[in-house]
C-alpha cells in the first residue's frame, strides 16, 4: 500500500466516523448543531475528494473550536484518537517533502500501536488487573456498562479474570503483529473484535469507528518498514 | 486559541492509559424544588441505566448512540466538576439535566444537582456525595 493511497483512504474512513458523530450532534443544542453540521459539511467535502487539502484544513481549524466549546473532548480518548488522525493527515498533506508526509502520518501509525501496547503495559503493572478485580469494578460500580443486567458479569470473577489476561496479553503482544503481513491483519481484525465488544458492553461506538479508520496507517507502516 | 491548542495537546502526544485504575466513578443526582431556600430531599438519579438493552438495539447502537454519547459527556462533566470545578463543567450538567426535564416550570421552578462518587472499599460500594450545586432557576437554563 502507498502513502498516497493509505493516507486517502484513512481519510475517508475518519470523515465517514466524524460524520456518525457529527450526526449524532444535530439532535444537541443550537451551537452544538453548527459546529457539527459545519463539519459534516467538511467531511463530505473530504469524502468525494473536493478542495483538497482545504477541507481537512477546515476540520483542524475547527476542531479547536469544538475543543474549546467542550472544554476538552467529548467522548475522551475516542475523540483523542480521531483528533490524533485529523491532525497528522492534515500535516501529512501540507508537509512540502515526502519524508516529512511520510513521518507525520507514520506517526500515526506508531501511535496506534502504541495505543493497545501501553494500555496493556500499565494494566499488567496494576495487581487489581493480574487478577480480574479491575475489570470486576468496571462492571459493578464504573458508569460503562449500558444495563443493569450488564452490572451481575461482577459475580463471574473467574470470566473476568480470563477476559483481563486475555486483553492484556493480546495489548502487549499487538507490536509483535508487525512482523508479518498476516499477522498484522489477524491483529487488527481481534483488535476490531475487541473494540466491537466495548461498543457493545459499556457503549463506546465511536471507539470503534475512530480506531478503524486509523488501520490503514499502520498497515501502510508495517509495508514501509518490514 | 491558546487555550484550545492546549486541549489539543493530550491528542497529539497521547498517554493511552485506559482504565489504568478503576476510579471512583461519579452518579449525577438532580432534585427540584418550589422555592431557592427549599432543602432539596427527592434526589432522583440523572439517566439510570436500563435493566436490559436488546441485542439489535446494541448493534443499532454502533451507528446511533447520542443520548448514551452525551451520558458519558456528563460523566466526564462530573469528573471535572469534582477535580476542579468551573463554570462551565456546571453550566453543562445544568443544561443536560434541564433539557431532559419536563417542560413545566411552575410546580417546582428550581433545580439543583449533587454528584455521588461510588469507590470500592474492600468488598463494600461506598456512595459519597462530593458536590453539590447551589439551586438554579430552571427559566434561566438555556436547552437549546
Amino acid at each position: 500500500m502507498i502513502l498516497e493511497a493509505a493516507a486517502r483512504l484513512t481519510e475517508i474512513l475518519l470523515a465517514l466516523a466524524l460524520i456518525q458523530q457529527g450526526l449524532e450532534h444535530l439532535r444537541g443544542f443550537r451551537d452544538e448543531r453548527l459546529l457539527f453540521g459545519a463539519r459534516t459539511v467538511l467531511c463530505v467535502l473530504l469524502v468525494f475528494g473536493v478542495a483538497s487539502p482545504w477541507p481537512l484544513v477546515g476540520l483542524a481549524g475547527l476542531s479547536l473550536l469544538i475543543l474549546h466549546r467542550f472544554q476538552g473532548p467529548y467522548n475522551g480518548g475516542s475523540d483523542r484518537m480521531g483528533l490524533l488522525a485529523l491532525w497528522c493527515l492534515t500535516l501529512s498533506r501540507l508537509a512540502p517533502v515526502p519524508q516529512w508526509k511520510e513521518l507525520a502520518f507514520g506517526y500515526l501509525g506508531v501511535q496506534l500501536v502504541l495505543s493497545y501496547f501501553i494500555s496493556g503495559g500499565v494494566k499488567i503493572v496494576n495487581a487489581d488487573w493480574r487478577s480480574g478485580r479491575a475489570l470486576r469494578d468496571v462492571f459493578r460500580f464504573s458508569a460503562y456498562p449500558v444495563s443493569e443486567a450488564l452490572r451481575g458479569w461482577a459475580d463471574r470473577p473467574r470470566v473476568l479474570r480470563a477476559m483481563s489476561w486475555a486483553v492484556i496479553l493480546f495489548e502487549l503482544a499487538f507490536p509483535l503483529t508487525l512482523l508479518s503481513r498476516p499477522a498484522l491483519i489477524a491483529g487488527l481484525a481481534v483488535a476490531a473484535l475487541f473494540h466491537l465488544a466495548n461498543a457493545c458492553l459499556f457503549g463506546l461506538n465511536r471507539f470503534f469507528w475512530t480506531w478503524l479508520a486509523v488501520y490503514p496507517a499502520i498497515l501502510w507502516l508495517q509495508a514501509r518498514l518490514f | 486559541m491558546l487555550n484550545a491548542f492546549r486541549l489539543l495537546l493530550p491528542a497529539l502526544i497521547p498517554s493511552w492509559n485506559f482504565f489504568d485504575v478503576i476510579a471512583p466513578s461519579p452518579r449525577v443526582e438532580y432534585a427540584l424544588t418550589s422555592a431557592k431556600d427549599a432543602a432539596p430531599a427527592d434526589w432522583r438519579e440523572f439517566r439510570p441505566r436500563p435493566e436490559r438493552v436488546s441485542v439489535p438495539a446494541l448493534l443499532t447502537r454502533l451507528f446511533w448512540n447520542p443520548r448514551w454519547n452525551q451520558t458519558l459527556f456528563v460523566v466526564s462533566c462530573a469528573e471535572r466538576l469534582a477535580d476542579n470545578p468551573t463554570d462551565h463543567s456546571q453550566d453543562e450538567l445544568f443544561r443536560r439535566i434541564a433539557a431532559d426535564l419536563s417542560p413545566d416550570l411552575d410546580a417546582a421552578p428550581w433545580l439543583s444537582f449533587r454528584l455521588v462518587f461510588l469507590s470500592r472499599q474492600g468488598e463494600v460500594i461506598e456512595r459519597e456525595v462530593l458536590y453539590q450545586s447551589a439551586p438554579r432557576r430552571r427559566q434561566d437554563i438555556a436547552v437549546r
